[in-house]
């Protein structure tokens, strides 16, 4: 285990003792379960010290050629358009973190790529963090943007009851975005997903930063009943349909799945568009 | 879906961007497809000629009234049914060199139709129906220009001619109708002659001197008719006193005288009774004279009651003619005398009534006669000499057409002895591969745009399922993928200018007749 991890995992245990803390709910809207599991950490240090603890960054380039955005890549359309979109979100949750769902209509429409650009977009605010969880268990992608392909994941902290929250949650080398891998490709029923022990995964990721926003990276909408599930725990959608790829009766299908109380919209991906212009 | 222009044409561009490798090929199938199509194309020859119809020259308004000249706009109306008659068009068969083959007469219509087929007869715009433009089109320099030609001197020649024999035959059947005319003048002045001749009363105005002498006569025996019946009335009276008059105062000549006597005797005697007796010697003397003249006067009377029947006058006797008698019977002969020449007068008035009578009858027959005669007559001398004025008109008219004043036709601008080419050049094909091969794909992009299943519009999202699009984003070029649509671009454009320069060099080399 590297010195970075050693560090790491103490800090996740530094956390894990907070959130044990039960306390009143300090103001907000704030999901019923938050309520339950006490008060949340606001504390300021707790980012500054996030940032102390990052890894060895990525630079522009590198992210870039991962097909990730970057703050400072200001000339690329793609770039305002995530950092529109996050704002757009910080605005609907009125300052409180959420959980934000991204399923695309159908495979190949890119929403992992959204989802983790919206995660990045998240992070180009410094009072801000974001935390990538791949929930696509059929066909997860979150791990290739980790230096360890096979670190422990999702499936990993269902199947072994011991481990903690931070030991699946790794540094993808952007400032204040984290990632949790769905754990190796292994064939992980999703009822996984449906059980209490992620539900409270859920509230514990969300209370352990209330600046931290949350980003599913969902199946798409071919696996309805996953979808459906996700869709619980999360407080929005974006739903992803690609350009040339999707079409209307797929959208009209899976927005019927999805309530419109949490469905935030529809997130045209791929849009044609020639480069070298604005 | 509701789309400004400009959302339009960013989705165009975009879209074909994104289909830049489709587009480009397209670019190129079109390109080639109308080089092929433009190598295979005819070539074709356009000869034009134009004909101007003049309605309004000047001899016109000169001779207006006089001459008229033959309406030849009526003509340019339907000057396509008069090119395209059969007649036309042999000429035209012949001069196009199409009868060098003998064809058979099926053959010639067939000729003929495609000749129709491929020329165009308009009236030039602007010019309204005074210019009649013949457009022939053909695959052959020479003959486009033969025909053309042939189309329009044929045409005018056709319609010169046909108008020269329309005017000639007004002109004739002018001619005949006064000639009619004039031949029935000449009948009716013959019987007006004729009756005049006979009828010699018969002159205007005869009626009326008829009637007015015939109402003399009448009044002439009224007149006379009253006269006769007081002279008769006069006669009758006269007669009537002479009956009463005696003839002669016979009586009192002889046997008066010796009464006469014998009454103054008396007398003396009764005087000297007073104064004497009877014995006086004069008394007695006295008594024997009246004696004496009462025996003759005795004898007298007998002698006179015996010469009474005999009924003449005792010449002896002294016969004292009755004077009053005298007149009478002269004045009865004088009016006897009248009554006679009335009479005859009377006579006489009535023969020259009865003569007039009939000589009116003649009249009244005669005059609804020449009545009759003059009103034909005059009809018909204005009916003749207003065909003759027409036929003088027709005449100058027709001499007007052979002088050719009134000729309206001219070749306005003659066919050109070698037409170019016309109908779609090459480059034609080039420039519309070129502008196909944009608008082809453009227009597919279009309606894949429009009609495509899968969404390619993003505001289409919103409008038809009603969830707000959240964000729009744009494909995100790697350092990797520029790279490589770098070199795309390149490739693309390369070959988008090879077809370019393939199309130009062909129509360089085709402008150079090499091809």
């Amino acid at each position: 285990m590297s010195k970075i991890e050693k560090a790491l995992e103490k800090a996740g245990e530094e956390r894990g003792s907070l959130q044990l803390v039960p306390g009143a709910v300090a103001g907000g809207r704030v999901a019923p379960w938050t309520a339950l599991l006490g008060q949340r950490s606001d504390d300021p240090e707790t980012i500054s010290r996030m940032d102390g603890n990052e890894p060895t960054l990525l630079s522009a380039d590198e992210l870039w050629d991962r097909g990730i955005i970057h703050p400072q890549r200001t000339e690329e359309p793609a770039v305002q358009v995530f950092r529109e979109l996050r704002t757009k979100i910080v605005q609907q949750s009125l300052g409180q973190n959420v959980v934000i769902l991204i399923t695309a209509v159908n495979k190949g429409n890119g929403g992992s790529f959204i989802a983790r650009n919206l995660g990045a977009a998240f992070a180009f605010d410094s009072a801000k963090t974001s935390l990538l969880v791949d929930c696509n268990l059929g066909n997860p992608s979150v791990h290739q943007l980790l230096s360890d392909a096979s670190a422990p994941g999702l499936v990993d902290y269902f199947e072994n009851p011991e481990i903690d929250v931070s030991r699946i949650i790794h540094p993808v080398g952007i400032p204040r975005f984290r990632a949790i891998p769905t754990g190796g490709l292994r064939d992980v029923p999703m009822e996984h997903l449906a059980s209490l022990k992620m539900r409270g995964l859920m509230d514990t990721l969300r209370e352990r930063y209330r600046e931290r926003f949350i980003v599913l990276d969902g199946p798409s909408m071919a696996n309805i009943a996953d979808v459906r599930i996700l869709s619980e725990l999360a407080d929005y959608v974006l739903v992803v349909a690609r350009h040339g790829r999707t079409t209307n009766a797929q959208i009209e299908s899976g927005l019927s799945a999805i309530s419109n109380t949490k469905l935030l919209g529809i997130v045209f991906n791929d849009e044609p568009r020639i480069p070298w212009t604005r | 879906m509701e789309m400004y222009p400009e959302q339009i044409a960013k989705a165009l561009i975009n879209e074909s961007f994104h289909s830049r490798r489709l587009f480009v090929a397209l670019f190129v199938v079109v390109n080639l497809v109308a080089l092929a199509v433009g190598f295979g194309w005819p070539k074709s020859y356009m000869s034009s000629t134009s004909i101007l119809v003049d309605d309004k020259n000047i001899i016109q308004p000169l001779m207006l009234g006089a001459a008229v000249a033959t309406d030849i706009a009526d003509r340019g109306k339907n000057a396509r049914e008069v090119i395209f008659s059969r007649k036309i068009m042999s000429g035209v068969l012949e001069r196009g060199g199409w009868m060098k083959n003998n064809p058979s007469a099926a053959q010639q219509d067939q000729l003929i139709e495609q000749i129709k087929r491929r020329t165009t007869v308009f009236n030039a715009p602007g010019g309204g129906k005074a210019i009649i433009n013949i457009d022939y089109r053909d695959n052959e320099q020479v003959r486009a220009y033969l025909v053309t030609e042939a189309f329009a001197d044929l045409f005018i020649a056709e319609v010169v001619a046909e108008k020269k024999s329309e005017i000639l035959a007004a002109f004739e059947f002018i001619d005949k109708q006064a000639q009619g005319y004039e031949h029935k003048l000449t009948i009716t002045e013959d019987e007006l002659r004729q009756l005049r001749a006979s009828n010699l009363g018969a002159r205007p105005g005869g009626e009326v001197e008829l009637s007015a002498r015939l109402i003399s006569l009448n009044t002439r025996i009224e007149n006379t008719t009253l006269e006769l019946r007081e002279a008769e009335m006069k006669h009758a009276s006269l007669d009537r006193q002479v009956n009463g008059e005696a003839e002669v105062t016979v009586l009192a000549t002889r046997e008066g005288q010796f009464r006469a006597r014998i009454a103054e005797l008396q007398a003396r005697l009764d005087t000297l009774r007073l104064s004497f007796h009877d014995t006086h010697p004069d008394i007695v003397q006295l008594k024997n004279q009246i004696q004496d003249l009462r025996a003759e006067a005795g004898a007298q009377r007998e002698r006179r009651e015996k010469a009474k029947p005999s009924d003449r006058l005792e010449s002896d006797e002294t016969v004292v003619n009755n004077p009053v008698y005298q007149q009478l019977r002269r004045e009865l002969s004088q009016s006897q005398l009248t009554i006679d020449a009335l009479k005859s007068r009377i006579a006489e008035a009535q023969r020259l009534l009865r003569e007039e009578a009939n000589r009116s009858k003649d009249l009244h027959g005669g005059d609804a006669r020449l009545a009759e005669l003059t009103r034909d007559y005059q009809i018909n001398r204005d009916i003749y000499q207003d065909l003759l004025r027409r036929r003088e008109r027709a005449r100058v008219s027709m001499n007007l057409d052979s002088d050719s004043l009134g000729l309206s036709l001219k070749i306005l601008e003659p066919a050109a002895p070698s037409p170019p080419v016309s109908g779609p050049r090459f480059w034609h094909f080039v420039v519309g591969g070129v502008a196909l091969g944009i608008l082809l794909p453009l227009g597919l992009f279009y309606s894949r745009m429009m009609f495509d299943p899968r969404v390619r519009l993003a505001n289409a999202i919103s409008q038809r399922h009603g969830v707000p699009v959240a964000a729009i984003v744009p494909h995100l070029w790697k350092p990797g993928d520029l790279m490589g649509l770098r070199k795309e671009l390149v490739m693309l454009a390369a070959v988008v200018a090879a077809t370019l320069a393939l199309s130009a060099t062909l129509s360089v080399v085709r402008l150079l007749g090499a091809l």
